[in-house]
This record gives C-alpha cells, structure tokens and sequence, in this order.
C-alpha cells in the first residue's frame, strides 16, 4: 500500500527555507531604478590555467571604472560592470564556446555598451561574428592574433563591415619583426635560435618574429616548441648551446618563460636572451628572479611608460586597491576601460543616446591619452601607433626585486618596416 | 538521498500512474519534456542561455556516444575527445579557406557538384576552396570519426580493461597535439578561422542561438533514438555479453573483435558528429578545446547520470554543463545570501565558479563509493514474485515442453572425433593425446579426479584454448584452433564449471544471448527495424521464452530479473538454457549438477535424458557417479590429461586402472558398490 | 662543444631526467604490483609531496636562492626535510586507500580506478585554489658544485637525484625481500586470497604498500623542487605521464623495471629532442606507451600479471 504524505518536518523546514532566501536574494539585488546606468561588460577567463593572469586585467579595467565612478560616474551615469567567466571546468582553462555564450549574454542586456576583453584570441575568433553583428564593441588588452582584425577575413570576424575588435595592444604582426628589426640593427645578431610556448600567442609571435629574421638574413638555427606543463627544458637548451646561435628568441608568456629563464642562466648564461611582451614584467620577472632574468630583453606595443611618473603612481593605486602587482596587460587593460568611458562621455556630450552603436561610433574616432601614450585606432580597430619599445632587465639592489619600474632599463624602440 | 528523493517522486507519481498506467505515465511525462524543450527558446528569450542550452545539448550527444562505448560495452575510453576533436577538424577543413590545394582539372567535377569553389587572386594560380555544405558534412564527420574509432580501438582489443584505458588515454592525448604541430591542416594552436555556419534552404544560421538549439534537439533526439535501438537489439545483448562476461560472450557465439570495433565505431560516430555542430556554431577550433579535461567531465557526467542509462547519461550531461554555463554564478549568489542569512564565513566567501573543477572531483569520487549505479539506474527494480511463483516443486521425467530439433544428423557417422589432442601450460601437460570418437544421440560422460584436464579439454574442443598438437572434427568438418564464435555457430554449445552468467543483465537476455548466433541483425537493422528484423527478433524471443519453460516455474516468472539474483542452482539451470536456445548438435555441459542437492540432481538428470531424447548429443563432466550411472551410455576416464579408460559405465567402474587414479591403490574389484 | 660532448651532456640531462621518473615510478609499480590498481592520484600526491616540502623548507627558515649549507647543516636539514615530506606523503596515502579505495576493493572491473581520478581530481584543484595558479620558487640549500667532463657538466643535484633514488630503490628492495613485511608483500602480489589463508593481513598490506608508495612519491616531490628550484600545481601532470609510461615500459609491478623504464624514457627525452625536436617528445612518449602496451604488456622485464578473472 502506497502512501501519500505531504512533506513533513525537516524538508518541509528546508524548502520554506530555500524559498524564503531566495526572495531575500530576489529583493536584495533590485537595483534602485532612480539611477543612470551603464554597463561595461568584462569576458575573461577568470577559472583555470589562464586565471591568475586574467585577474590581473580585470583588476585593470575595474580600477579605471571604479575611478571614474568615484567622481560621480560619466556624464552623470553610474557605470555597472558585468563579469563573465570564459573558463570552464569541461576545458580546464578558456573555453572558446563559454565566450561565444557569454557574449550572447552580453549582448542580450540592453544595458551593455562595450566590454573589455578577450584575453585570448582563441575566444576572441568565437566572439567577434556575434559582436558584430550586435554593434557591440570590445576592447581586447591581451588578444593579438593579427587575424581577427585582418581585413583579409572581414567576412568572417565582421559580418557586419563595422570595426568592433578594438586592441590596445599591438598584434603579433608587429611586436616580433620590429624586435627582429632591433636585433638586427641594435645587437649586431647574425644567427638565434626561436622557441615558443605551443600557446596561441607565443606560436604568432614567434612565426611573426622568425619570418622577419629571414627577411633579414639573419640565420635561423632552428625553431621548436616548448610544453609549458613539462618542467624540464635542459634537453633544448644543451642542444641550443651547441649550436652557439648570437642570441635565443622565445615567444610565449611567464609559465614555461620562468622555467626557461632559470634553466638559462645555468646552460647558457651568456646568450642574448629576447621575448615579447610575455616576459615583460608580472609573473615573468616575480617567478623567475635575479640572476635568472639579468640581461632578457622583452618588448611592449607601446612607447615606453616605465620612467613616467604617472605609471609609478598607478602601480601605487594598483597595489593598495588590489594587492597585488600589475603586470603589462593590467596597464592595456586600464587603457582599455579608459577608451571605452572616453567614448560614452563622448557620446553624452554630443547629445546621442548612449547606446551600444554610438559608443562604438565614438571609439573609434579615439584619441586619448593613457598610460600608454596617445591610444587611436585604425579603421580595422588596431592601434595606430605601432610603436614597440624595447627593455632590458637590469638588476637594481636599491630596490625590491619584482619592482617592474625600476628593475629594467628601457633599451629604445624597436624599428619599423619589413 | 538520490533514492529517498526517488521514492519522494515515485510516491507523488504513484496514484496517477495505478488510475492511467505506467507506461501512459511515462509517455505524458515525455511528451511534457518534448513541448518544454520545443517552447524553451520562444518562451525564454535570452540569447545567452540558449546559446548555454545549445552547448549542453552538446555535451549530452558526446555522453550519449561515450554510453555507447563504456555503458554498453564496457569498454573504460579515457581519451573519447579525441573523436569530437576529429569530427570538428574534419567540418573544420571542409568548410573554411584553412586548406587550398592548388586549383586542377581533378576539382571541376566537385565544384559542379557544389563542394568546392574556384580561388582567383589574380597574380597566383587559382586555389581550391572547400564548400562543402554543413548538412553533408555530419554525417560525413560522423563517419571519418567511426573509422578513426576502429582505428584506435583496434590495438586495445586483446587489452583488459585498465591497461585498454590507458591506451585510449594515449591515443586522447596524442591527437589534440598533432592538431597543433600541424598548422597547415588546423592552423595549430591560433585555431580555425571563419569555419562556415550551416545554410538550411537559403536561410544561413549565422550568430543566433536559436536555430543551433533546434538543430541540437533534432541531434540529441536522433541520438536517443538510435541508442534505444541498439541497447535493446541483439546487437546491444552482444554488447552487454561482452561487458559483462567476455569469455562466455565469445562462447555463447558473439565475435568479440568485430563487436568491440562496432562498439568504438559508434561512439566515436557520435562525437564526430557532435563535433561537426559544435564547431559549426562556435566556427573555430583550437587544440585546446579537445584535451584530457574533457574526456574526464564526460566521464564525471556519464558516472554521474549512470553509466548504461540513456535518459541517465543524457540528465547527467545537461546538469553538469548548465550548471558550468548557466546556473553557478546564480548559485554562488544564492550560496553567498544564505551565508549571509546564516552568517557563516564559508559560505559568505566561497567562490563555486573557481571550485567548480574541485567539486566535479568530489562528485566523482563519492558517486563511485556511493551511487555506482548513477542518478538514473540502468535497470530498473522488478516486482516481488507471488507465492506461488517462488515455489517450486522438483519435478521428474525431464523437460515439460518440447525441443526444437536441429537439422537432423547422419547417425551413421560419428559426430565428434578427436585425434592426439594436445595442451601444455608451461610445463604441465593439461591433455596429452587424447583421441576419442563420439557417435550422435550419445551422452558421453568424462570424469577423472582433479586435475586430470576435463576443463582442459572442453575448452579446447569449444576453441576458447588452442591446441598445441591434434585435430578436432565436427560432423565431418575440422574445427581445430577456429575461433569459439564460430564452433558455436557450427553447433555446439557449452555451460561453465564456475558460471559464467551474464550477471547484470535479465534472465531473458541471458536466453537471448543464445540467439546470437542463429540470428543475423547487424546495427543498421537494430536501429531501422525493418519488418523481416522485427520478425527476427520476436521468433527469438519465442524460443528463448520456450526454452525457459522447459524448467517449469524456476525460470520463467524470473524473466525480468537479473542474473546475479538467482540462486545457485537456478543459475545452472540458466546456463543450460542459454546453451540451449542457441540450438545445439553437441552439448558440452561442465559440471552441472554441482551443488544441487540429491532432487534436484534427480530432476536435472532426468532433463539431461529428456536432450538426448530430442536427439542432441550431451558431453558431460561430472564428479557424482551416480548421475553417471543414470545416463551415460558411454564413460571416458582421463587422469593426467590421458585417458585411461573408457567404456560403458559399470565395465570403467571395476577398471583397476581407474580406480588406482581416484583412490590410489590397489583394491580388489569386489569394491564396486 | 663537440658532437661527443653534446651527446655526453645529453646523456647526463636525460639519466637525471630518468632518475626523477624512476623514483616516481617506483611507489606507482609497486601499488599495482600489490593490488593491480592503476592509481592516477599517485602522481598529485607526488605534487602534494612538493608543497609539502616547500612549506617545511619555509618554515625551517631556509629561504632563497643565494645561501647553500655545506655538511652537517646540509645534511641535517635534508635529512629532515625527506623524513617529515616522506611520513606525511605516506599518510596522505594511506588515507586515500582507506577513504576512497578499500570500499572498492571487491568491486570488479575499473571502478577503483576511475575512482583514483576523482581522487588526482581534488588533490589538484585543492592546490590550485589553496596555493594559486602560479609557480613557486623553491628555497635552494645545495652548493652550486659543478664537475666539467670535457665541455659537459655534472651538477651536485643530479648527483643528488641519483644518490637518493638509488638509495630508495635498494631500501625498498631490501624492505620487500628481507623483512616480514616485504614477504608477506610478495605473497599479497601473487595470489591475494591465498596470502589471506596463511594468515596475512590483506588490508595492512595494501596500507603499507599505499604507505611506502606515497612516502616514494613525496620524496620524488621534494627532490624535484631541490632540483628545479620550483613547484606548482601543475607538475604532477607531465611528470605523471611519463613516469607512467617508465613503469609500463619497464615492466608494470616489477621494481627493478621501474628504473630501467625511467632510464629509458629519460633518455628517450633528452636524444630525442637532441636530434629531433622537443615539440614530438610527448607523441613519442605516449606512442611508446601505446606500443608497449599492445605488443608487450608485460613490459621489458615484468612477469605475466595474473589475469582479474
């Protein structure tokens, strides 16, 4: 014989519960309808192996809208910021599908004007159809495979014809053949040797950077690919020191560049060692230290902030609101941010309606001055100013050791032209 | 507490389902799911979370091909990414400007047909660019995925089943790397650019959600569709045989490698096509997308859901993938105001998004320990049997119904001949020139102590072992060394000494089983069911059924349970009875008597008798010589692998060489009893 | 630098490369010798292992790169250092065969192991979220000793390496062949429920072979940060994978095979990226498992593993 009861006792007391703090959560995030409001969305993928970097950068662009919030908004509008996690548990790092829903999320809120993001250009290739076709605009700090904003593939990444991947970095484009072009020139190199880190940012700029090498006639002695999960890279490095090139090229970012770089200093500590904006600052410098990183050049897509007094005092601002140290795309990341609330009150002050097109409108007639210099963009969304500095890690006792201002010397820009 | 919420549901169910019916219950229920899935995207309108619905349906495909492989086959595949990643780079190639052979004659024909389009760029020769349409390339990746599937599965055949993990973890892993270290094909680790979106009738799918939800749905459901049909077709029993037992799978006649092959070919079928829609909707592919994570969250999901159950695998998936996409942000707010409610500090500050990986761990582990069986079992719990049905009265003068009689034998010639039959392990010589002639119609008792290569050799006359030495003829033919797929098929058949049931699986299809042989349905018939299949089948089930009852009421009102729940002596009898369906010549039965008390002995030599009636020929070991003086015509005696005596019963009984191998010494032959 | 002292180089690089893996090997072969148990979670003890280590070494105060202690400083503190990472790692095991696996015991087919996933599952995510995603450095007591032969050069630390792992491998054989233990070790190995007829205790068995397996892989961990002066969440993935493909290759069970497996995969490691490239290391690696594993399970040295019927 079945019997019927109506829940009773300890999951009744559970379920009522349940309902009631689910109304509290309900009431508590309405929010109060008297106020403007704009939202910035941010896609990054904050879960995962990519996480600690990418926190970085939220950081940076949150710092610039809280900033802009704590004097009273844009344009008397209070900016609300939207964060969406690309990481999933499924991919164990970006999940280039988790992006392509976010951004349907994004663009589904009426509210969203621009985002700031992708980290990586695996999710931004997802992204870009769906934010073009939306009008809405995005301004990547971190993402530079040239590809996305190569006219070449318009079809593709902008079916709408509309610029809408804005970059406050240099794509891979640039950033490897102009430091081929300084190593040629500067350091007199007649031979290296190229590695990368098998990710997608460090295989394009080391391609980038070879390709210019040959063009060069600097002889390459050999290319080959690093596992940023393996810890032992003395196998490639005994056989790079056999070959003697002038100098050792690595296209990549801090977790196999800190392994290299004091596995280096054992094998070969008197090669000329360069990388990209991966190994300029951040988790590079802090992982692998003094002797290891003494003498590495790096590069950064901007004319060089590191003497201007405005940086130190944002670092400063960084570290006492955040607790942690920057690294180089937490300062795109702020430029970023500082482009898009540039563009709204732009908007504002032209009487439009602040909308997700005219935003877009407005960003991309940007001329603004950030932390980078003068931020402006191309009709593709690239940087107009394709200036790459180079620096040179030099140790300085007087001051702490992962003091990125103070711990490298800037070296002068990379050359144009190919 | 997944059961007592279970029994929560079935409870509230209960009364609709004794007014209406279970199985109406069950269709309602179903068409409710239907016309909520349907209405979804026109009722909830954010693009966001069809887009995250769209994923899951994904994820569901995926876990459905890998309960193909792991659920219905038992086969452990750590690395089933790899075919997603195949099937996605395959639509990948075929659809985007990534590969551009140089433009020849040989391409006109396909770009008349429409898979190809004709490059121009002026100063440089034409270029080839594949077109091939979307619609086409599903079932295409689907098919190029199966052959990868064979592929890989073809080493691990002889594997058992951690070391066949491991390989397929190898293989998992192999693939997302030379994906990368192959950027002419894959663009390597900067991924696909602009893969093209499919194109219904002129109506292109583009960025929006909704038509990729639509299509999902129609994929997840002609996925379901197919696995129902195969899991319940002679093709999903062979499977099940082989997970469950593979030795007595390969005896009963079910040829392992081509069933294994099938079985890796279908769920590898399965991803390549998820991975056809994944990546037409996402239009690019990069290697990181396919690696080791992923093939272990579809594990979590299908472990989860219960490993073997269509509804379960699929419930599982789409939990675990919306709970990634959609709900944990709300859930970590939901879990950070009850912190706040009740103001504990871990709640208030635990971040579910960043745990997320940790709490699938968790899940896996306590679901293994816990709830082996998964959300939704594989099998679902059967009716107490009545008092009457439990009871049973040992019966004499053999079987009740009648036997299906095989072709009729020449009874002139001898059905079974062996000359020198030979089988050493190592040093040991199991059977050692064994010659022996058996006429048809016979029951031909071997007996002999322990050790003495009884076992030995029935396994080498059934091929489970191959001779090292002699010959095996069989109605005329010789069946030395063939595999025991085949001898079955040619018509003997054989019970185990120690049982080798098909434990998770029901009496009936333990019966079935038997009918692999004597049927033909391949997997495309199990999943179209045409009428001659369906007539196929329902004779099986007929003469399974028969031969069930042959036993009375021990078997039959069991029909619907699992195998494992029988008792001891009721399993012997099953495993008579699958030998039987299977409509033998030659009946090999390996002690069958053994531990069955003196009636039901009685009883089931009585059945043995009732065989040889029929006219099948019984080979019989056996340790009660009494049973052997009941029926045997004919005794044959082996002691370490030779046979020293044979003959009728009572001549072997005062043999003295016989009687020197069991007792070991010498006695006067007034000793027989 | 001459062909010869290239290949010399490589050779040292790729027998401490094998060094590493061997003695990660070793507690895994010797899990799967006692209850054939694939146990994926002994590589992220081998992880734990190292953190372990980490914070011991911060909390002896031996900090930073540039201080190396010579004699008795040195030896006590690593003397300490193995003894505490050691016990703890072999606790840490025990209580996973405990909680996780014994309930699983009689259970047929890969629900163990699946299980040992789960397990290397939370054991890595608890790191990660515990410690963070990024590399931390490790505290370096060693003297920066070198020895050149010819142009090539052997370092204190691969010394070290071998020293240790040889030192273990014959503590261990020593414990399996001549104690107690060890015999009834042996005895559990060939045939489980006849040990438990002449009187083993099964479940301590096992619980020693967890034990000692674990305490390996925590020694493994703590030899890995002395001599890559670095750990993080992440390194018991590779060095997991190829330390498993070492005892499959060697001989899966078999101790001795388990160094030789090592030795080879290291060199395996260090040639092949000398003469080919480093970027199809793993391809090789996990085709030599692939191959091993079809054409010879048994591996190099193994005996037939008696079948799970």
């Amino acid at each position: 014989m079945l019997q019927r009861r109506m829940l009773g006792g300890w999951p009744r007391r559970l379920a009522v519960a349940a309902l009631a703090v689910s109304a509290g959560v309900g009431l508590a995030t309405r929010t109060g309808a008297a106020d403007k409001v704009v939202k910035i969305g941010i896609t990054l993928p904050l879960t995962g192996a990519d996480a600690e970097d990418a926190t970085l950068i939220k950081y940076g662009a949150l710092l610039a809208i809280e900033e802009a919030n704590a004097k009273g908004g844009v344009a008397g509008y209070k900016i609300e910021t939207v964060i969406y996690d690309s990481g999933t548990a499924t991919a164990g790092q970006y999940d280039p599908a988790q992006a392509a829903t976010n951004t349907k999320k994004l663009v589904s809120d009426p509210l969203v004007v621009a985002n700031v993001g992708p980290q990586m250009s695996g999710e931004g290739k997802a992204m870009a159809p769906i934010l073009s076709v939306a009008d809405l605009a995005t301004i990547t700090p971190s993402s530079t495979n040239p590809d996305i904003t190569n006219p070449a593939f318009a079809g593709q990444f902008k079916p709408k014809g509309r610029a809408i991947y804005f970059r406050t970095v240099t794509t891979d484009a640039f950033q490897g053949p102009n430091m081929a072009n300084y190593m040629a020139a500067a350091l007199k190199i007649k031979s290296v040797y190229v590695l990368d880190d098998s990710g997608a940012y460090g295989v394009g700029i080391a391609d980038a950077y070879q390709r210019q090498a040959e063009k060069l006639g600097i002889k390459v002695l050999g290319r080959d690919q690093l596992n940023p999960k393996e810890a032992d890279y003395t196998t490639i490095l005994t056989k790079i020191k056999a070959l003697k090139p002038d100098a050792l090229y690595y296209g990549g970012v801090a977790q196999a560049g800190v392994k290299l770089a004091k596995q280096a200093h054992d094998v070969i500590p008197d090669m000329i060692k360069a990388g990209g904006d991966g190994v300029h600052g951040g988790s590079f410098l802090k992982g692998a230290g003094f002797p290891a990183v003494d003498g590495w050049y790096a590069t950064t897509a901007s004319p060089h902030l590191v003497e201007d007094p405005a940086v130190a005092d944002w670092v400063k601002r960084f570290q006492t609101r955040f607790k942690a140290l920057p690294d180089d795309y937490a300062i795109t990341a702020y430029d970023g941010a500082l482009v898009i609330l540039d563009a709204i009150k732009r908007v504002a002050e032209s009487g439009k309606e602040i909308n997700r097109s005219n935003v877009r409108d407005a960003m991309q007639t940007t001329k603004l001055k950030t932390l980078q210099g003068e931020v402006s963009f191309d009709q593709n969304g690239d940087m107009l100013s394709k200036v790459v500095s180079v620096f040179q890690y030099r140790h300085d006792p007087k001051y702490p050791d992962d003091d990125i201002i103070h711990q490298q010397k800037y070296e002068g820009t990379a050359p144009e032209g190919s | 507490m997944a059961t007592l919420l279970a029994k929560r549901a079935r409870s509230l169910v209960a009364p609709l389902t004794e007014r209406v019916g279970a199985v109406a219950v069950r269709r309602i229920g179903l068409a409710l799911i239907a016309l909520a899935s349907l209405a979804f995207p026109l009722v909830h309108r954010n693009e966001g979370n069809i887009d995250a619905a769209a994923n899951a349906l994904a994820f569901a495909t995926l876990a459905l091909g890998l309960n193909v492989v792991v659920g219905f086959a038992g086969l452990l595949d750590l690395g089933y990414a790899a075919f997603f990643a195949i099937g996605a780079y395959a639509y990948g190639i075929f659809a985007s400007y990534q590969v551009q052979p140089e433009w020849s004659a040989f391409w006109e024909p396909l770009q008349w047909l429409g898979l190809v389009e004709r490059l121009s760029t002026g100063t440089a020769p034409d270029h080839v660019h594949f077109t091939v349409s979307f619609w086409l390339m599903l079932p295409v990746s689907g098919l190029i995925a199966a052959f990868f599937g064979v592929l890989f599965g073809a080493p691990t055949l002889r594997l058992k089943g951690d070391y066949l993990a491991i390989v397929t973890l190898g293989f998992g892993e192999i693939v997302p790397i030379v994906a990368r270290n192959t950027p002419s094909l894959t663009n390597g680790a900067a991924g696909l650019n602009g893969v093209a979106t499919p194109n219904l009738f002129g109506y292109g799918f583009g960025v929006e959600s909704t038509p990729y939800y639509y299509l999902g749905l129609a994929l997840i459901v002609f996925l379901i569709f197919v696995s129902a049909r195969l899991k319940t077709s002679r093709i999903g029993r062979a499977w099940m045989a082989i997970r469950e037992d593979e030795i007595a799978a390969e005896a009963m006649g079910i040829d392992r490698i081509r069933l294994k092959l099938l079985a890796f070919g279908v769920g590898a079928a399965f991803a390549g096509m998820t991975g056809a829609f994944y990546v037409a909707k996402l239009q690019t592919a990069t290697p990181e997308m396919f690696q080791f994570p992923v093939s272990v969250m579809l594990l979590v999901m299908i472990v989860f859901g219960g490993i073997g159950s269509i509804s379960g695998v699929v419930l599982g998936a789409l939990i675990l993938q919306l709970l990634q996409s959609w709900f944990l942000q709300d859930l970590t707010q939901w879990v950070h105001a009850f912190g706040n409610l009740t103001d504990i500090a871990f709640f208030q500050q635990v971040d579910l998004v960043q745990s997320i990986e940790l709490i699938f761990g968790v899940i896996l582990v306590l679901m293994m320990l816990y709830r082996r069986e998964g959300l939704i079992p594989a099998h679902r719990s059967v009716t107490a049997l009545s008092q009457a049905e439990q009871t049973a009265v040992p019966s004499r003068g053999g079987f009740t119904g009648a036997l299906a009689q095989r072709s009729p034998v020449d009874l002139t010639q001898p059905l079974l001949e062996i000359r020198g039959l030979s089988k050493s392990f190592g040093g040991i010589r199991a059977v050692a020139g064994l010659d022996l002639t058996v006429m048809p119609g016979r029951i031909v008792a071997v007996i002999g102590p322990n050790g003495s290569g009884k076992t030995t050799f029935f396994n080498l006359v059934t091929g489970l072992t191959k001779p090292d030495a002699g010959r095996v003829r069989f109605a005329g033919r010789d069946v030395t060394g063939l595999a025991s797929h085949v001898i079955v098929e040619r018509g003997i058949a054989r019970t185990f000494q120690n049982l080798r049931l098909f434990a998770n699986m029901t009496v009936t299809d333990n019966a079935l089983v038997g009918t692999h042989v004597r049927t033909a349905t391949g997997a495309l018939g199990a999943v179209v069911r045409p009428p001659g299949v369906r007539r196929e089948e329902a004779e099986a089930r007929v003469r399974a059924a028969r031969v069930l009852g042959l036993f009375g009421n021990r078997l039959l009102p069991r029909a619907a349970h699992l195998a494992r729940t029988l008792s001891y002596a009721n399993r012997r009898r099953l495993e008579i009875a699958r030998a039987l369906v299977s409509e033998p010549t030659l009946l090999l039965l390996d002690e069958p008597t053994a531990g069955m008390n003196p009636t039901e002995t009685l009883e089931l030599t009585d059945q043995i008798r009732s065989l040889r009636e029929a006219g099948i020929t019984i080979l019989l070991i056996e340790h009660k010589l009494g049973v052997v003086n009941e029926i045997a015509d004919h005794v044959v005696v082996l002691d370490h692998g030779e046979k020293i005596a044979e003959g009728r019963p009572e001549e072997v009984h005062r043999n003295e060489e016989v009687l020197r191998a069991y007792l070991g010494r010498k006695i006067p032959a007034a000793a027989h009893p | 630098m001459s062909f010869w002292d290239v290949l010399l180089q490589q050779v040292i690089n790729g027998v401490s490369l094998g060094a590493m893996y061997a003695l990660l090997a070793l507690g895994f072969t010797m899990v799967y010798g006692i209850i054939e148990l694939i146990n994926f979670a002994h590589f992220n003890v081998f992880m734990v292992g190292s953190f372990i280590a980490l914070w011991l070494l911060q909390a002896m105060g031996i900090v930073g790169q540039g201080h190396p202690l010579y004699g008795l400083p040195l030896i006590g503190v690593l003397g300490v250092a193995f003894a505490v990472t050691m016990l703890a790692s072999g606790v840490l095991g025990v209580a996973i065969e405990r909680l996780a696996l014994r309930p699983l015991r009689n259970v047929p087919g890969t629900a163990a192991m699946i299980t040992t996933i789960g397990v290397s599952y939370i054991l890595f995510n608890v790191i990660l979220l515990g410690a963070g995603a990024d590399s931390k450095n490790y505290a370096n007591p060693l003297p920066p000793l070198r020895w050149p032969i010819g142009e090539a050069t052997l370092r204190l630390r691969e010394v070290l390496v071998w020293g240790v792992t040889l030192a273990l491998m014959l503590g261990l054989h020593l414990f399996v062949r001549r104690t107690k233990m060890g015999k009834a070790m042996q005895a559990t190995a060939q045939d489980q429920e006849a040990a438990r007829m002449m009187g083993v205790d099964v479940d301590r068995v096992v619980a020693v072979a967890f034990f000692l397996g674990s305490a390996l892989a925590g020694a493994a961990g703590l030899i890995f940060g002395l001599y890559y002066n670095y750990t993080s969440f992440i390194i018991g993935y590779t060095a997991g994978l190829r330390a498993f493909t070492a005892a499959v290759l060697g001989g899966i069970g078999n101790i001795p095979g388990a160094m030789l497996g090592g030795l080879i995969i290291g060199l395996i490691e260090s040639l092949g990226g000398q003469f080919l490239a480093v970027r199809w290391t793993d391809v090789i690696i996990f085709s030599i498992l692939v191959l091993v594993l079809v054409f010879r399970p048994t591996g190099l040295l193994g005996r037939a593993a008696p079948t799970k019927s």
